[in-house]
């Protein structure tokens, strides 16, 4: 069967667009000062990380607070909801593949996918969506990743990735930017 | 029955039978058609940066339930159980390595917070089953029957504020260890924790318990538990006791 992955987060949604110009009020319940809150909000919307020797922090814990209401405002990508119809009438198996923690977020990408009309057969989330999609033989993936890009000839993956600006560096490889999602669809019949 | 299997269904005897969380370093979408032979459904898959496989299964029925609780206890895979979204007669305590580079490595403060978790249960007549688990411990008291979540959790998190006070005290930084508690009602539904019996994905070691002398081995480890599940059940009564102390040393 033809089986293709495809990523969520700046593929199938805006997440950095919504993240940059989504205001977010400050909150008791955050749990922090508003000074704190302005300073990680800042770190956030800059996608950079606080210094620290460990892995759950307040500010990792604020970060998901942020990303996970990014998650449910992102807007979906018109062209990208028609391919992933497309691909479903077309007997592809689709699977979703995502960074995203959806032991916390899993109810809350389903209802969006659902919400927008995506269909997909599988949900998976993994740090590397290469070595997935290498093991389970999914040759393609449409992903934003620019390590994934960068790898995607090496590791014999297919990827497909929407151009934005921080693909400008990016030499030629074996990946293919688009800029709407019927070039997937005509790539990958070819 | 076998006995492990009976063991564990009365350790986790409140906690859901619906659903569970396989892991497994099997994969593939023709595994999937066998997880999901009996009519489960995969709510969704994980997969790790060592390749462990996690599928989230739900809507399982008893068939499923014993097939997978079977498979676990002969270790062919791990199931990780959630939580009774109401009340449940078991609680755990899941602590973790909290550093970002070398988190398998043992540091003081991970077998400090045993130690004084063990002498906070103490101080209320209970007696926790630590289990040796990934990078950290997990410390796990069944009561004798079900209590609201909300009163586990909020016994939970005293014993733990009173354990993070405790290695302050002592000089260690609390940071250090990342405590988890289940049942958790903010996140009922969303985390499992490994059952007993489980074997490490990455080093193949079983899950053994932990005395306050020694690391068990498996035989003796299942016997351990045996004696736990008959002899160390927390009363209401006890439990009660104890919310009421401990509510009153640590007001939130």
């Amino acid at each position: 069967m033809k089986t293709i992955a495809v990523d969520i987060d700046d593929v199938l949604n805006d997440f950095s667009a919504t993240l940059e110009k989504t205001t977010f009020p400050y909150e008791a319940s955050y749990g922090l000062p508003q000074e704190t809150f302005a300073h990680y909000l800042a770190l956030v919307k800059g996608n950079a990380m606080e210094e620290s020797e460990f892995l759950t922090t307040q500010f990792s814990d604020f970060r998901f607070r942020i990303h996970a209401q990014c998650y449910q405002l992102a807007a979906a990508r018109p062209d990208g909801v028609s391919f992933m119809q497309w691909l479903r009438e077309n007997g592809w198996r689709t699977v979703i593949c995502t960074k995203r923690d959806l032991r916390l977020t899993g109810g809350s990408t389903k209802k969006w996918l659902a919400d927008h009309h995506i269909p997909y057969d599988y949900l998976f989330m993994t740090p590397n969506k290469l070595v997935f999609c290498r093991q389970w033989q999914v040759p393609y993936l449409v992903d934003d990743d620019v390590f994934n890009i960068l790898y995607s000839g090496q590791s014999g993956v297919q990827v497909y990735y929407p151009v934005m600006d921080k693909h400008a560096a990016i030499v030629t490889n074996i990946a293919r930017g688009f800029r709407r999602f019927e070039e997937i669809q005509q790539w990958i019949q070819e | 029955m076998d006995t492990r299997v009976a063991l564990l269904e009365m350790l986790y005897q409140h906690m859901r039978r619906d659903r569970l969380k396989l892991e497994s370093r099997q994969f593939g979408f023709d595994f999937i058609e066998q997880l999901t032979a009996d009519g489960a459904v995969l709510d969704y898959g994980q997969v790790d940066s060592h390749l462990v496989h996690k599928y989230r299964l739900l809507q399982l029925s008893e068939v499923a339930w014993d097939r997978f609780i079977t498979g676990h206890v002969n270790q062919e895979y791990n199931i990780c159980l959630y939580f009774d979204e109401r009340e449940n007669s078991a609680f755990c305590l899941n602590l973790d390595n909290n550093y970002k580079s070398s988190n398998t490595a043992p540091i003081p403060e991970l077998d400090l917070a045993v130690l004084y978790l063990r002498q906070h249960f103490g101080e209320y007549g209970m007696e926790p089953l630590v289990l040796k688990s990934g990078r950290g411990y997990h410390l796990w008291c069944r009561l004798q029957a079900p209590a609201a979540n909300a009163a586990l959790y909020g016994f939970m998190v005293r014993i733990v504020a009173k354990t993070m006070a405790s290695l302050h005290m002592s000089g260690h930084d609390y940071h250090a260890v990342k405590f988890n508690m289940g049942p958790n009602p903010r996140v009922i539904d969303t985390v499992s924790l490994r059952a007993f019996g489980s074997i490490h994905a990455r080093t193949g070691m079983f899950s053994q318990v932990v005395t306050e002398g020694e690391m068990l081995g498996e035989q003796a480890s299942w016997a351990c538990l045996a004696r736990y599940v008959e002899e160390k059940a927390i009363s209401s009564q006890q439990f009660a006791d104890a919310c009421r102390i401990v509510k009153k040393e640590i007001p939130l």
